[in-house]
């Protein structure tokens, strides 16, 4: 059987040219790896919901609640299936999976490119895998923030009004743009089915897409090879073949991972939607974004108030908090690979303490992100008294510069003291050998 | 290679096929760029959306009293919500909450303790005030501050005075809530006019001011 399929699909070209890649053997190569797996059990847990979500943010009366015949309990159609999921067998189980997983995406592909940075794996020639990267970070975002708007709970209607804000702050064209895109006035008829196709159509479409270019890519121009690569044979691809030896271990690890995220699940809610309740009017008290946007909500609660015309147009601090400042960021991490200059194509991993520079920014850049981020814990702070109403803006905006700046010296220093380390290290050494002669 | 170019009188395959493609391109992505014209659809104002209006009565916006009259003897320092209920083309009752950002919050301080720039004409004996209960910012609503006297807006920390005309003591807002102006009839609320300044999500004073016209058009 295997040659008749083979005469028609060429499958041992196939094998030559891809079930037998070479895997570099370190812990650090599984992050992408997991970051597959999660769009693979978020896709298979959607489908799952899929079936029983009902997009559509129209009034229906609560069937787990009816109220009266003159007074009907009406809630949306959207969070009312959600709370039939929520009843299902395993229902929330298999929300919370989904939740979960969609977190550990992230945390996985930021850490991912925290390895790929710290190592220099972005060079030429794979600068375009980091872009491509870049784009399926900012595209996970998008589809993690799309996800959960749909329950249409209190927390989902608060997040997209606040979107619906930040996109109408945009200059000349902010109204238009947010009604295009939330299907009218907030909270317009359709807006859960406009969201909902965003979510289950647009977006993940754009992430398989972008990860098959992203892994072909990878495919062509191979792993970059660690350290050890170069002792055992240099200059070639050294490594254990994907079938057999790394399907087991990838195997295992999926099983491994699914497993944690289950148990995960099983014992810690996310999103709970009965909690939060129907939208309503009364705020959720410190409403927060998830961990991976709450930078830009820090950002955006110690950026003082402004305003001003321009050309017709309003820039505020809306816009230049929450759109403009993001864009910063972002078009900074798309601009790396252009700071390095090098010609010649990068086979291995670099040993980040021989790139101090790289590493300190690197560094400096994920503090910056994390004063921010304990910005948005702004009034948890005022609560507790670390910080007051007046000066908490300004003790968090010299943090903003000073933790930086810490964070950068202090890597320097780190890395300089390591270097006088491993020198001394080999003059000894020198040292020793000439003594065995 | 060849050394020498072939002189093709006609158009080259290649350059065929470029011109082709591209226009091909460029049509396509006008029409596909016209199709987008659909993801806008027309805005209907409806009773239920309009802003509150002169003669409409304050209801209650949340709890068990929800659709309720709000009572000016209930009212206290403490914010309330609520919305404001007009009536329709056929004379039924309507809240006006198909629009969120019609939700109001009203207040009752003892005498004295409302200071300009409220505008005490607007309020009831000096006492009792209503303002626009979405923050300026980012259209969240408005509570009260768990952390001291006035508002404070959950999303980013806004701080208003509702007793100094809601002007911004606190984070990024960049204007103060707008007043509604209200009278009482009775024990209920009633507003006598539009708010008295530019509502969230308005920024150009112009767009507010051409709303309140199409309003006003619709009415008659
Ligand atoms: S929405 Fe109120 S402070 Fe941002």
């Amino acid at each position: 059987m295997n040659q008749w399929l083979d005469e028609r699909l060429h499958l041992s070209r196939l094998n030559d040219k891809f079930l037998r890649k070479a895997f570099p053997v370190h812990h650090s190569f599984f992050l992408g790896e997991i970051t597959l797996f999660s769009l693979i059990i978020l896709i298979l847990t959607g489908i799952l919901l899929a079936l029983a979500y009902e997009p559509s943010n129209s009034m229906i009366v609560n069937s787990f609640d009816p109220g009266t015949a003159d007074k009907p309990n009406l809630i949306p159609a959207a969070y009312h299936s959600a709370l039939k999921i929520n009843a299902m067998p395993f229902g929330d189980m298999l929300r919370r999976i989904h939740h979960w997983t969609a977190n550990i995406m992230i945390a996985a592909a930021v850490v991912h490119m925290m390895r790929i940075y710290f190592t220099g794996a972005f060079k030429k020639p794979r600068e375009i895998n980091w872009w491509i990267g870049l784009l399926l970070l900012i595209f996970a975002v998008f589809t993690a923030v799309t996800g959960y708007a749909l329950p249409y709970d209190n927390y989902a209607y608060n997040t997209l009004k606040v979107i619906y804000g930040i996109v109408a702050s945009i200059p000349w064209v902010g109204e238009w743009v947010s009604q295009a895109a939330f299907a009218g006035r907030f909270p317009g008829e359709g807006i859960i089915p406009r969201v909902y196709g965003y979510h289950i159509m647009l977006l993940p479409a754009i992430l398989i897409a972008l990860t098959g270019a992203h892994l072909l890519i990878m495919i062509k121009q191979k792993h970059t090879q660690p350290q050890y690569a170069k002792r055992i044979a240099y200059k070639k691809i050294v490594g254990v073949p994907l079938l057999t030896q790394q399907t087991p271990i990838m195997l295992l690890l999926a099983l491994l991972f699914a497993a944690i995220i289950v148990l995960f699940s099983a014992f810690i809610p996310v999103h709970p939607v009965e909690f939060f309740g129907p939208p309503s009017t009364t705020p959720i008290n410190n409403i927060k974004p998830d961990w991976y946007l709450l930078w830009v909500f820090g950002a955006l609660a110690i950026i003082p108030s402004f305003e001003f015309n321009f050309l017709g147009g309003v820039i505020g601090s809306e816009f230049t908090g929450a759109m403009i400042l993001p864009t910063i960021i972002v078009l900074a991490l798309f601009a790396v690979p252009m700071l390095d200059r090098s010609r010649e194509n990068m086979y291995y991993a670099e040993n980040p303490t021989n790139h101090p520079v790289r590493l300190a920014a690197g560094i400096a850049f994920l503090a910056l992100l994390i004063v921010w981020s304990v910005a948005g814990y702004k009034p948890e702070l005022i609560s507790a008294n670390i910080l007051t109403t007046a000066n908490a803006n300004t003790i968090l905006w010299i943090a903003t510069f000073l933790v930086p700046a810490l964070a950068y010296f202090a890597t320097l220093g780190i890395v300089r003291g390591i270097r006088a380390l491993r020198e001394s290290d080999e003059r000894d050494r020198a040292a020793f050998s000439h003594a065995d002669d | 290679m060849t050394r020498y170019k072939r002189q093709d009188p006609e158009i080259t395959r290649r350059k065929f096929i470029n011109v082709a493609v591209g226009t091909t391109a460029a049509v396509g992505g006008v029409s596909l760029l016209s199709t987008l014209g659909t993801a806008n659809p027309v805005f209907i104002l409806t009773p239920d959306k309009m802003p509150p209006l002169k003669g409409d009565i304050l209801v209650h916006a949340g709890g068990d009293t929800e659709g309720q009259p709000v009572r000016i003897s209930e009212l206290s320092t403490k914010l309330v919500r609520a919305w404001p209920m007009g009536k329709d083309k056929q004379g039924q009752s309507v809240i006006r909450k198909g629009d969120p950002n019609n939700l109001l919050v009203v207040y009752r301080f003892p005498q004295g303790q409302l200071v300009p720039p409220t505008n005490i004409q607007a309020t009831i004996e000096g006492q009792t005030v209503a303002y626009s209960d979405i923050c300026t910012h980012a259209g969240c609503s408005v509570g009260d501050n768990d952390q001291g006297p006035g508002m404070k807006c959950p999303c980013h920390s806004g701080q208003y005075d509702p007793t100094h005309g809601c002007i911004v003591i606190g984070g990024p807002p960049p204007r103060k809530l707008a007043q509604l102006p209200i009278a009482a009839q009775g024990e209920n609320i009633v507003v006598t006019d539009f708010f008295l300044t530019m509502p969230y999500p308005y920024i150009h004073e112009s767009e507010w001011e051409a709303f309140k016209k199409t309003v006003e058009e619709q009415l008659t």
